[in-house]
Formats: structure tokens, sequence, C-alpha cells
């Protein structure tokens, strides 16, 4: 019966799963084999636009590029995250908190704003060169090795937190026996604490390496500087084409759905035969020691690094939300608040956006956090038949761009025989929430499963056997050991669905901008000043919604 | 093992069917309370309120509107719906978006077309949208009297889409603090001159609206599709850096990246008026234009207000405040009696490739030129 129940859970997730994920992006797949489908031409497509990628420079070039920096970023930002996630939660020092803000605020932004920062700051005549004289840096940034640094300083933040919600806990008794033993610290930690995080640590690079490839931020904001296509870039010439191509954009999204799959894979083949359930009667929510005579050393290098990664790209924009000119420089006479005043002009509309962005988010968040919990529970407690392919398609969101998943929304919600259901649901909000729903799993299904891995089945059994039906169980054992992964879930799909611009550009309904695009029509308007002023108003707003929320369940995990 | 009650799948059902309404619930809360102020969402039809003046003087006034009407447009979008209103009592419903954005929602949507009215400076896509069948043909709008002859040239026979202005795609700019006047190219053949090698940016024409009118017309001005991979040529082997869209070119231009461009006329001139150090050359030859055209979607369910549209943006009056208020307003006015931007220069040329020849041969210089400008 349990078997039975699980089975169950399975399919419910498999079909939720396929209407948010599966049944839009095949309908883009489809259009490779069948263009006309959704019109009602059966025709075939031509099927040598396959191999195409081998052939056409552009997207050689593309495939190329994507792998080296999804392979880069990877490596580069799965240490890192490990590294300062291991910091952070090894010892206490001044300003760690500050470090877990800037991971949540890099986590939020929209990659193409922390690319204009970026750019901004190395150009030519970018503020690196102009303020600080450092003529290197725009050599040192516009190459392949610059990128892959500046895409893992965006992205290193999913290993991190991914690394850092399985430190939540630890078994002090095992490390406190080999510590026993006469191990040295290192030792234990290369023995004992790391490999039982390697689970966390496969999610975040699986993590890292998907949002890599599947970003189209960095390359568009970088090719103001230097040409650097990748797979979403050539998917965006393909749908922006006219005649528009939804084969060719069908035929690279395979491609990165076929790469994720391929990661995933690898990943499956490291975890095969271990367990990784080590929470038992033994573990202790872990607490960060004092740093000692080193704190400040730690707190120093903190500065610095935070320097860097916020400094750069978020105070460039802040430094541009001021300004008058964008090649006025840094001078007097050519700073303003007017960018900001001008965000309350015209009747409201830009905050009538923000609105909007957030209610979308918000009821995103939830729902997906329901969605996500059942799917993690199904990933990990389950023999349910199809688990790889739910795994696959939690994911899938991460790497295929928003856009093509809009695309396919469109063809999926738009089709006449809906009307009369009431479901003909483009044209409509809700059709945002769906959408910003299936961008949003990925992340909450990750840090959910990273969690629910070090909390054994028999923890469930044994509630089970107590007559606890399995709604209870969830309730009373499951949520309770993973409180803290329940936020980060939630509060990172509420951040990150915010500013989703992809997906809602080519969606939302008539008269009903949303945040990202008002402040993407600003760009492309040129209206930078304005533009940064937005993004840091937006930014400013939906941080301090989080940090707030943050507080409130903090506190309360604390007294209880 | 069997200890869990059949009540278990219920419950489980439950909450999964539960949280799919949710979705569907909450998502109709959504809409109710975002557009409350704002009358009813596009969704639900309602009839719009008649027309307070007497402006549609259509043959078949039988047929009434189902909703409200929808335009999608790439640009203007910040004063268009208030001036139509006014001018005609329509209630109007706009989707913005680039022109990539506006044609791939358009396609998508072919179907089940959510749009009234398409207004965009990008003829060749258009003009393809009339060839698939997809635009109303054969309707004359009565303010066409007031369009000028060389705009009445780009009408096609069928009359399925009319110019309303047209804007220079491409003029050349140069950074005052390495070039003058005298030193700066003249002509597009200078782009492939060794004194301009690698300095010279323009906008991809797979991406940006106005790049492929730019790249067509030069095409069409070398004598043909070999010809003008050859004219390209020149230009790429001088090193030519190709940008996504204009905006970057206008960010490259004023972070020195680059220090001459091909760049679309207002993006030049908002630079010039943002105090950039930079200079405008309108060639001799003549500029490439962007002609922006106003179609009607076939099955419209408003043809009132979608013709009523069409009048109105033909009419010199609304061209004339378009010059006068609006963000894109450096254009050449398609009605007769319009003053253009007193500090738009006199001798502004512009030229255009045949819109057929161009929509004919879209994806093929299209893809050309990506695959070139990966090189």
């Amino acid at each position: 019966m349990f078997r039975l129940t699980n089975e169950r859970l399975g399919w419910l997730v498999s079909i939720a799963l396929l209407i948010l994920v599966l049944y839009p992006l095949l309908a883009v797949v489809i259009q490779v084999l069948l263009p006309g489908v959704f019109f009602g031409n059966w025709v075939i497509g031509d099927l040598s636009l396959l191999l195409e990628i081998f052939k056409r420079p552009l997207w050689q070039k593309s495939l190329e590029n994507s792998l080296l920096l999804g392979i880069g970023t990877t490596l580069i930002g799965t240490l890192l995250g490990g590294v300062l996630a291991t910091v952070r939660s090894t010892w206490r020092f001044p300003t760690a908190g500050l470090l877990d803000a800037a991971v949540w605020l890099l986590l939020i932004m929209p990659s193409f704003i922390l690319a204009q920062g970026w750019v901004m700051f190395s150009a030519q005549q970018g503020l690196a060169v102009n303020l600080f004289g450092w003529d290197w840096v725009p050599g040192a940034v516009f190459q392949p090795a610059g990128l892959t640094v500046i895409m893992t300083l965006s992205k290193f933040p999913l290993a991190y937190l991914s690394m850092k919600a399985a430190m939540e806990w630890k078994v002090q008794q095992l490390s406190d026996a080999a510590r026993l033993g006469g191990a040295s610290p290192i030792k234990v930690w290369a023995t004992i604490q790391a490999p039982l995080l390697l689970p966390a640590l496969l999610a975040g690079a699986a993590l890292v390496f998907m949002d890599t490839i599947g970003d189209f931020g960095l390359p568009s904001s970088i090719a103001a500087i230097y040409r650097f296509p990748t797979l979403p870039y050539s998917i965006y010439s393909a749908l922006y084409t006219s005649p528009i191509r939804f084969d060719m954009a069908g035929v690279l999204s395979f491609y990165l759905v076929l790469l994720i799959s391929v990661a995933m894979l690898l990943q499956f083949a490291a975890m095969r035969r271990s367990r990784f359930d080590f929470m038992s009667g033994g573990a202790v929510p872990s607490v960060p020691k004092e740093a000692g005579k080193y704190r400040w050393l730690l707190a120093a290098g903190n500065i610095v690094f935070l320097l860097v990664i916020i400094g750069i790209p978020i105070g460039s924009s802040l430094m541009m939300s001021f300004m008058q000119a964008q090649g006025g420089g840094v001078k007097a006479e050519n700073l303003t608040l007017a960018n900001y005043a001008a965000l309350f002009d015209g009747g409201f509309q830009l905050l009538h956006g923000l609105g909007r962005s957030l209610m979308i988010a918000a009821s995103a968040a939830v729902i997906g956090l329901v969605v996500g919990l059942l799917v993690a529970f199904v990933l990990t407690y389950s023999q349910f038949r199809f688990r790889r392919g739910i795994e696959v398609l939690s994911l899938v969101t991460l790497a295929v761009p928003g856009v093509v998943l809009g695309i396919g929304y469109i063809f999926v919600w738009n089709q006449r025989w809906l009307e009369p259901l009431g479901l003909l649901l483009y044209g409509k909000p809700a059709i945002l929430v769906l959408a910003a729903i299936a961008g949003a799993i990925p992340v909450i299904t990750r840090i959910m499963v990273g969690a629910m891995a070090k909390v054994p089945q028999s923890f469930l059994h044994a509630a089970g056997l107590q007559g606890d039906s399995l709604l209870r169980r969830i309730r009373r054992i499951l949520l309770p050991l993973m409180r803290g992964a329940l936020l980060s879930a939630g509060l990172a799909a509420f951040g990150a669905s915010v500013f989703d611009l992809a997906v809602n550009s080519v969606l939302f309904p008539p008269n009903y901008i949303t945040f990202p695009v008002a402040i993407n029509k600003s760009f492309e308007d040129m209206r930078f000043g304005y533009a940064s002023a937005a993004t840091i108003l937006g930014g400013g707003v939906v941080v301090a919604i989080i940090l707030v929320i943050e507080l409130l369940f903090r506190r309360k995990e604390a007294r209880s | 093992m069997n200890v869990y009650p059949i009540q278990w799948k219920r419950v489980t059902t439950g909450i999964v069917l539960t949280s799919m309404l949710t979705v569907l619930a909450a998502c109709g809360g959504n809409n109710g309370a975002e557009n409350g102020n704002k009358s009813e969402s596009g969704a639900a039809p309602s009839p719009t309120a008649a027309p307070t003046t007497e402006t549609v003087a259509t043959e078949e006034p039988a047929v009434e509107d189902a909703g409200k009407l929808v335009v999608y447009l790439n640009d203007f979008d910040a004063i268009i719906a208030d001036m139509f209103k006014e001018a005609t009592g329509y209630d109007v419903e706009l989707v913005t978006g680039n022109g990539a954005e506006i044609m791939s929602r358009i396609e998508a949507e072919k179907g089940n077309p959510h749009w009234d009215i398409v207004w965009a400076d990008m003829m060749p896509s258009i003009h393809g949208l009339g060839l698939q069948g997809q635009l109303l043909e054969g309707w004359e709008p009565e303010n066409l009297s007031q369009v000028a002859e060389d705009f009445k040239a780009y009408i096609p026979e069928n009359k399925t889409y009319f110019p309303t202005g047209a804007h220079a795609s491409g003029i050349i700019v140069y950074n005052k603090n390495f070039y003058t006047e005298e030193t700066a190219p003249k002509t597009w053949a200078d782009f492939a001159k060794a004194e301009y090698k690698d300095q010279i940016a323009t906008a991809d024409p797979a991406i940006a609206a106005p790049a492929y009118p730019f790249v067509a017309a030069l095409f069409d001005k070398a004598g043909g599709v070999e010809e003008g991979k050859a004219f390209f040529d020149s230009w790429f082997n001088n090193g030519l850096r190709v940008y996504p869209k204009n905006p970057q070119i206008v960010q490259a231009l004023s972070g020195g990246e680059v220090k001459l461009a091909a760049l679309q006329e207002s993006n030049a001139y908002s630079m010039v008026n943002n105090n950039e150090p930079i200079g405008i050359i309108w060639p001799e030859e003549g500029a490439p234009a962007s002609v922006r055209v106003a179609a009607i979607q076939k099955n419209t369910k408003n043809p009132n207000a979608a013709k009523a549209f069409i009048e109105f943006l033909l009419d010199a009056k609304t061209q004339q405040q378009l010059v006068d208020e609006g963000e894109e307003a450096y254009f050449d006015p398609a009605a007769q009696g319009v003053t253009a931007r007193p500090d738009r220069a006199a001798n502004a040329k512009l030229i255009a490739a045949d819109a057929a020849w161009a929509s004919q041969h879209e994806a093929e210089i299209k893809q050309w030129f990506a695959d070139k400008a990966v090189k």
C-alpha cells in the first residue's frame, strides 16, 4: 500500500510537470517535425536541421561557447560556492550575514542587469579604466576566461545555497569519534564531512551548469563589446528572425535539453550505490564557532569579495541611476535624482508593474513550493518508475531559455477549443503565474531534494507504522527538519520570478506591463539612468520583503 | 507494510487537485485585483462604448465590434492610446515589444490571433504577413488622400498595409573626440577604408527591427544578393562589429569600444541631445529607410475600431503630434503638411529596398549575416 500511494503521488506529480513543462516544451520541439501542427497544417519538417549544428558556423560556435562557459563556470562556481558555504557554516565572523544577503541579491537579480553592470565597469571607457586607471581590465574581462569568471561570480550562489542548506545539520558524533581517534581537522573534513555533502555538491554543480548554459543575459549584454554567441543567443536569433524559425529554436532547445540530460546522467552515476541519509539521533543543528583571532581576517576577506561580486555589478547600476548622461562620468554636474523622480511619473505605471510582478511571483512561489515539495518527495522517497523522467523535467526550465517556454505556452494555451472551457489562458495574467511556477520549480526542487537527502526514509516508516498518514508524516516530520530549506526555496523562487524577463516579454496580456518588461523597455529606449533607478528600486523592494520574511521565520525558529 | 488507509489516496488526489485549482483560482483572483481599476481585462469581451465622435464612415456599419481594439506595436506606446481615445472615443489595449517580440507573438498566435492591428517599423516582415494571408486586404482608408506620393509607392497592390512614416535605419555617426566632419566617412563604401579598420559598428539584422531594412536596402543598392554579400564582405574584412541592437551600439559608442557606426536615427539624435560627443552625417547617396506601416488582422473582431485606427494614423494631425510628442520623433512623416523635427537634417535622403524583394530574401540574407558575424 505504501508503494501504491507513492505511485499515486508519482503520477500526480508527473501530470503537473507534464502540463507545466513538458507539453509547452514539446510544442516547440515538435516544430522541427511538424512545423504547422498548431495551425492545422500537417507538413513534415526538415529533419536535416538537426545536423546543422555541426555545419552552420553560428550554431557550431554557439555550442562550443556554451559548453566552454558551462563547464568552466560549473567547476569554478561549485568550488567557490562550496568553500564559502563551508567557511560560513564553520566560523562566526563579523559581516558573515552580509554574504548571505549578497548571495540572495545575486540570485534574484536578472542576469542581464548583472551583466550590464559588469559591462559598465569593464568597458574600454568604463569605470575601471576611468575611475581607477586599470587599463588591463577590458582585456582581461572580454575573453572566454574572463567571461567564465564573471559568470562564476554571478552563478555560484546556487552552489553556495545548496551546500549551506546541507550543512545545517551534521552528525557531530562521527567527527568527534574521528577527532578522538587522532584525525586532524582537515582529515575529518576530507573523509567524513565532505563525502556526506556530496549530494548537495553535485546538486549545486548541476544547477550552476544548467543555469549557465541557459543564460541569455550575459552573452547579450557582453555582445555590446565582445561577440560571444551561445546556444540561447542563437535561439533568440532564430525566434527573432523574420520569417520566424520556430523549428530552429526547437532544434537548439533540443540540444540544450540533451546537454542537461547528460549532466544529470553524470550526476546519477556519481551518486549510485551511495546513501547519504545520515541524519539520525546523533545529528545536531550545526552552529558556527567563533573564529577567534582570524575573525577580522575573515571579515576583511569577505568585504573584499563582496565589493567584487556586488560592488561591481550593482554598484555600477547604482552609479548609473544617479547619472544624467551615460558617458558623462562621475562629476557633480552630471549627478541627478531625476531618474528616481521619473519612476513616479505618469500615473505610477512602473509601480503598478512592480505590484503585478510581486503578485505573480508570490503566487508562483507558494504554489511552486507545494509542487516542488511533492516532486522532491517522489524523487527522494519513492520507487516511482518514471522518477528519472520527473527529475529531468523538474530541471529543464532552468536550461531552456524562458522565451522558448513562453512560445510553447502560447501554442498550448491559445488553442480555440480551450475557450469554452474557460482555459484559454493566453492573454490573461494566469498564464504568467503558470510560467513563473514552471520557471521556479528547478530551484525549489533542488533545494528540497538536497535537504531531503539527509532525512532517512526510516523516520517516515517509523511514523507510518504508528498509523500516521503520509500527509501528516510530511507535515510533522519532514517539514520541521527542513524548515530552512523550505524558506530558502520559497524566497529564491519569489525573488527570481519578479524579474523573469524572457517569459514575461512574450506572454504579458494587453495593457498588463510587468516590472521586468518595463525595465527592459527603458534599457531598449536607452534610458539607462531610468532603467538603473527602476532596477535599484525594484531590487530594493524585493530584498526588503525577503529580509523581513527571513527575520520573521528565523526568529520563530530560534524561539522554538 | 499495508498500514496506510485508503483515504490517503483521496487526500493526495485532493491536495494536488486543489493546488492545481488554486493555480487557476489564484490567477483569476489576480486578474480581477490587478485590473480592478482598469475595467475589464482584455480577455472578457465587453462591448466597447460607442465612439463619441463620428469618425468611422465605413461602408458596413452593420458589423459590431466585439471588444476592445488590441494593437501590437513597438513605439509610441506612451502616448498613442490616449491620443486615439481622445480623437475617436475608442478604447485601445496595447502590447508593446521590440520588433522581434511582436513578430514572434503574431507568428505563435497564428491559429488564434489576439491582435487587431500591428503597427511597427518593419515593412518586410509585415509584407510577409500579407503574403501568408494574415492581413485584411482591399480596404482603402479615406485618409489615404493625405499621404504623400512617395509614400503611396510603399502600399502593396492588395492594400494590406499603409505607411505612416519612415526613418533612417542607419546614418553615419562618429565620435567627435576622434573624428571631424572632414575625417569621418561620408559614404557607405567608406566603411571599407583601411583608416576605419576595427572601429565600425552596426546592428544585427537578425535581432534589431530596423537593421534588416538597413541591410536589405544596401543589398538592393549593390544590385542583388551576391553583390550585396560582396559589399558587406568589404565591411566584415575591415573588422566590422555587429551588435544585437541599436542601444548596444550607443553604449559601445559612448563607452569608446567603437568610434563609428551605422546607427538608427532616433538613437543617433538622442545621443546628441544627451550631450554625447557624437556627430551625424547623412550620406548623399541616401540612408536606408525603415518604413513604419500599419495593418489590420484579417479576421479582426473589431473592424470598426481597427479601421478608425488606421484612418487616425494616416491623419496629418496625428502624425504632427507624434513628431511633437513621441519618443521616436525623428522620422519623415507620410502625411503631407506635417513638419518634421527642426533639428533633423534638411537634406535627409531615404532609400528603401522593394518590400517584396526584401521579404523574399529575408531568411537568406539574415542567416548569411549571422554566420558571417561569428567569424
